[in-house]
């Protein structure tokens, strides 16, 4: 049962709440944690809010972007500067969740939610962690993967703004709005002299958490960004995905479907 | 388990109250403050019926923690009247069946609130994109559409004739 | 086309006075609406009682289990439990919910005893000073089982070996004036076939579809000074709780007061009596306002969703489209207790053969116990389920005879003075007009004796 909600300051207080109690969790916008403080019985006896922790904002200098970790989601969607990214915030649930949803807390959404974990995974981007012993730095594929020690704090997402063109994005829902992945495909693919120079591929709803697709990079790479080529890659995907069966959708058609809608992220089918 | 002295504003007005660790702003608003518009269907923030505007932004407010907003602006649908005088979204949402069993009317009118301050022409297309996060179990939907957009024409209709 | 407005039989309301109908086609505000939109409706939860108190159930963590030993003694641990209950303080722990007409046997215990027969049954109340005390207490609760064979399908509850899933029926269906189904008989089913070009047989199946209103089930109990319960419920049937509420009680009605009748969405799924009889007893047992709410996990776990059915439906039917014998098997998943389920089946089996003139008609529609969630009533329960059978059953038919659907149907339309299969006699019938309106409407071509045809022909039987 809940006894307190701490509003700490600055990271160091933050760290330190966390560090000396066990049963403390970090609260960003809540969208995931509050529904089981409601209606579980949860281990969690308080909250460290990272309210006052000065974590809100986005820096665009020339074409690196830094967002920090507590901005919310329909911040991020409103930017003129990432308008690349505001289909991926429109396909994230609703304009009350967007308004409390975070960068950092979307990073640690389960399957088949975290669609932005899914776009910054295509972007390679950088995460940045605070801890006691200072900050670190980490790539989004190392903490989607495995997440940040107990005592840590995300503290903002760093990554370059992909060229004109050469950002792809499409989620496949039971509905147009509000829904989680059947599939999610971000990538970002570009292109010199007719072939493709570099892609990555990243995945959402097709395994437990966003993977990269490098079967699917492979398959792209040296070869015209044509619809043949895109086609014979999507066929790849399945090998980089673990898909499972859900609420939204079996593991079957998740797998039936992952090229199509590969094909129709990339060749805007 | 130390209770928070908690300072709001609601509706326009202070509110002050005690709130006990993790009182969510839906519980504050209703248990705290007496104002019971807002209502709990899921308390996990999927059914929107609980939805209240915080610093200009409409929430829900089943997820959030009341200490950590002290001195908000928050409204409710309590608010949204001018006495006995409905706003132009209420009144398109009465001449228009836009409730049926009323359960999703408050959330569904704060959404549209908020729309509206943002956007006072929104196309159908807003409009649903808007309550896209509100479940309409009596499935109203499209007479909740048409009275949002009604609404928005009477406000457009109403600042012009202000204007003039 | 000629449109068949139907006549008004004046002669039914002889005895009425004159009423002035004016509504019919003028928009009539609706009473509730300015109260919705201003956020004064009070439903059931916007009550407000000081020192309320709070209940949270421990549930079946099992489909089927006996009970072997139950420990409470954690959940008082909790700071701020009241109180635990358990079946023994229910006065009454055994009823169904149309006992009240005339519905036997008492199938459902309040809270279960020595056993469980479905996964979320109820076991244990936990009264606790906040609603997070009460759950954290629920949680507390040690069930010791003693796990059973479980039965999730209707056919295989049926047959002979299958372990009896509710010892208070026996056996796994509802029985019927000594029958094991609900049967009608109508002409000579053999014969029909015999007569029949061809058979047709196809089986039909459909999923429990959950009621999911964005009010969850609940209710507040205050006891009154002058000893009288007060129920604040979201409760469809008002007197269906309050009788069945003193009955568990062992109370005179009067004792009691239900104020309700403002519903967050029902569907059918707020007719069943399932929160206000523990509330009631705990209220009087702890002397304090209880709130009784179901999380919307447990809505969707517990709050008895419409039935899975199963439907065979074996035709035997001329070439040219004639239905001569309808045979139809129907099987109802009530779950592990009958609720509003023995009388769904009832009106399942009424239905049949559809709005259809077959002259041979054979039904046997079973209720059958299994170890899923109980069902019971949703918006046409009964029926609704039963015409997607009947019409994809017609469709497939005229398909493989190669007619045209619409065309059949009104070949085998009923039509005033024809004599239905549980033998009322058919009047104001308008089906065929309304297929005829519709064809119109989405410019489907009939043949000219199709459009010829009417209700009120004096064709029908």
């Amino acid at each position: 049962m809940l006894q307190r909600v701490h509003m700490p300051s600055d990271l160091g207080e933050a760290a330190g709440l966390l560090a000396n109690d066990p049963t403390a969790a970090l609260l960003a916008g809540g969208t995931l944690l509050m529904p089981a403080v409601n209606n579980e019985v949860t281990p969690i006896q308080s909250l460290v809010s990272t309210k006052r922790l000065g974590l809100e904002g986005i820096a665009v200098e020339g074409d690196r972007a830094r967002i920090g970790a507590a901005t919310r989601l329909a911040d991020v969607g409103a930017d003129p500067r990432l308008a690349f990214l505001h289909p991926v915030i429109e396909a994230i649930a609703s304009p009350p969740i967007r308004n409390l949803a975070t960068v950092g807390g979307n990073l640690f959404a389960w399957q088949p939610y975290g669609d932005l974990a899914v776009a910054l995974l295509a972007l390679d981007a950088t995460v940045m962690v605070a801890g006691q012993q200072g900050q670190r730095e980490a790539p989004v594929a190392e903490i989607v993967a495995s997440g940040v020690a107990a005592r840590e704090i995300v503290t903002g997402v760093e990554f370059a703004v992909p060229t004109e063109g050469s950002w792809f994005f499409t989620k496949a829902m039971r509905r147009k709005l509000n829904s989680a992945a059947i599939v999610t495909v971000a990538a970002v693919i570009t292109v010199e002299s007719d072939a493709v120079a570099s892609a990555r591929v990243a995945l959402g709803g097709v395994g437990r958490r966003p993977l990269r697709a490098p079967s699917v990079e492979a398959a792209l790479l040296g070869k015209p960004l044509d619809a043949a080529t895109v086609a014979a890659a999507a066929e790849h995907a399945i090998d980089d995905a673990e898909p499972f069966s859900d609420a939204y959708a079996s593991a079957w058609y998740r797998a039936r479907v992952l090229p199509v809608h590969i094909r129709r992220a990339i060749l805007g089918e | 388990m130390a209770s928070t002295i908690v300072q709001l504003t609601v509706n326009g007005q202070d509110a002050e109250f005690l709130a006990k660790p993790g009182t969510t702003l839906l519980m504050a608003l209703r248990e705290n403050l007496g104002l019971t518009a807002a209502k709990r269907g899921c308390a996990q923030g999927t059914c929107g019926t609980c939805d209240v505007i915080v610093d200009g932004r409409v929430v829900p407010s089943c997820l959030i923690p009341v200490e950590t907003i002290v001195g908000a602006a928050v409204e409710t649908l309590e608010g949204l009247a001018d006495g006995n005088a409905l706003s132009p979204l209420q009144a398109a949402f009465v001449e228009g069946f836009a409730t049926q069993c009323g359960f999703c009317t408050p959330g569904m009118l704060m959404s549209a609130t908020a729309l509206l301050a943002e956007n006072p022409a929104p196309t159908r297309g807003d409009v649903v994109r808007a309550i896209s996060g509100n479940v309409c179990r009596c499935t109203g939907y499209e007479a909740i559409v048409d009275a949002i957009l009604d609404g928005a024409a009477r406000a457009r209709a109403a600042s012009t004739a202000a204007a003039d | 086309m000629p449109m068949r407005l139907a006549t008004i039989d004046a002669d039914y309301f002889a005895d009425e006075r004159d009423a002035d109908l004016q509504v019919v086609g003028t928009p009539a505000p609706r009473a509730d609406a300015r109260g919705h939109v201003m956020g004064q409706t009070q439903y059931f939860e916007d009550v407000h009682y000081p020192g309320m108190t709070h209940l949270k159930m421990h549930r079946s963590t099992r489909h089927h289990a006996l009970i072997r030993g139950v420990d409470t003694a954690p959940a008082l641990e909790v700071p701020g439990v009241l109180r635990v209950l358990t079946w023994r303080d229910v006065p009454n722990n055994w009823y169904t919910i149309l006992r009240l007409i005339g519905v036997e046997p008492d199938d459902e215990p309040v809270l279960a005893e020595d056993r469980v027969l479905y996964m979320g049954e109820p076991i244990c109340a936990v009264v606790a000073e906040t609603e997070a005390a009460a759950r954290e207490g629920a949680s507390r609760i040690r069930v010791d089982y003693e796990e059973l064979p479980a039965v999730f399908d209707v056919e295989e509850a049926l047959r002979p070996e299958t372990i009896v899933v509710n010892p208070r029926h026996g056996h796994n269906y509802f029985t019927y004036e000594g029958h094991n189904c609900r049967r009608i008989r109508f002409g000579d089913i053999e014969k029909g076939f015999a007569e029949a070009d061809q058979i047709f047989e196809f089986t039909y199946q459909s999923s429990p579809i959950e009621h999911a209103p964005l009010e969850t089930t609940g209710c507040i109990v205050k006891p009154e000074a002058d000893g009288r319960l007060k129920i604040h419920s979201d409760t469809q049937a008002c007197y269906f709780t309050l009788d069945n509420t003193a009955l568990t009680l062992g109370i005179p009605f009067n004792r009691l007061r239900v104020i309700g009748g403002t519903v967050g969405g029902g569907f059918g799924g707020k007719v069943d009596v399932m929160v206000e009889p523990i509330a009631c007893i705990a209220a009087q047992l702890t002397n304090r306002p209880v709130k009784y709410v179901y999380s919307r996990a447990e809505e969707m776990q517990v709050s008895s969703p419409r039935a899975a059915e199963r439907i065979i439906i074996k035709d035997g039917v001329t070439n040219d489209g004639r239905i001569l014998a309808r045979k139809i098997t129907l099987y109802v998943d009530a779950g592990a207790y009958s609720r509003h389920s023995p009388y769904g089946t009832t009106k399942a089996a009424a239905h049949m053969p559809g709005p259809y003139t077959i002259p041979n008609v054979w039904v046997d529609a079973y209720c059958v116990y299994t170890n899923r969630t109980p069902s019971s009533a949703m918006r046409g329960f009964g029926v609704t389920i039963a015409d997607f059978a009947l019409e994809s059953q017609m469709d497939r038919v005229a398909k493989a005879l190669g007619i045209d659907p619409l065309v059949m149907r009104l070949q085998n339309a009923y039509r005033d003075g024809d004599m239905k299969a549980h033998r009322k006699l058919v009047e104001g019938a308008a089906l065929i007009e309304v297929m005829q309106r519709a064809a119109e409407l989405v410019e489907h071509e009939l043949p000219a004796a199709y459009r010829a045809m009417s209700s009120t022909d004096g064709r029908g039987a």
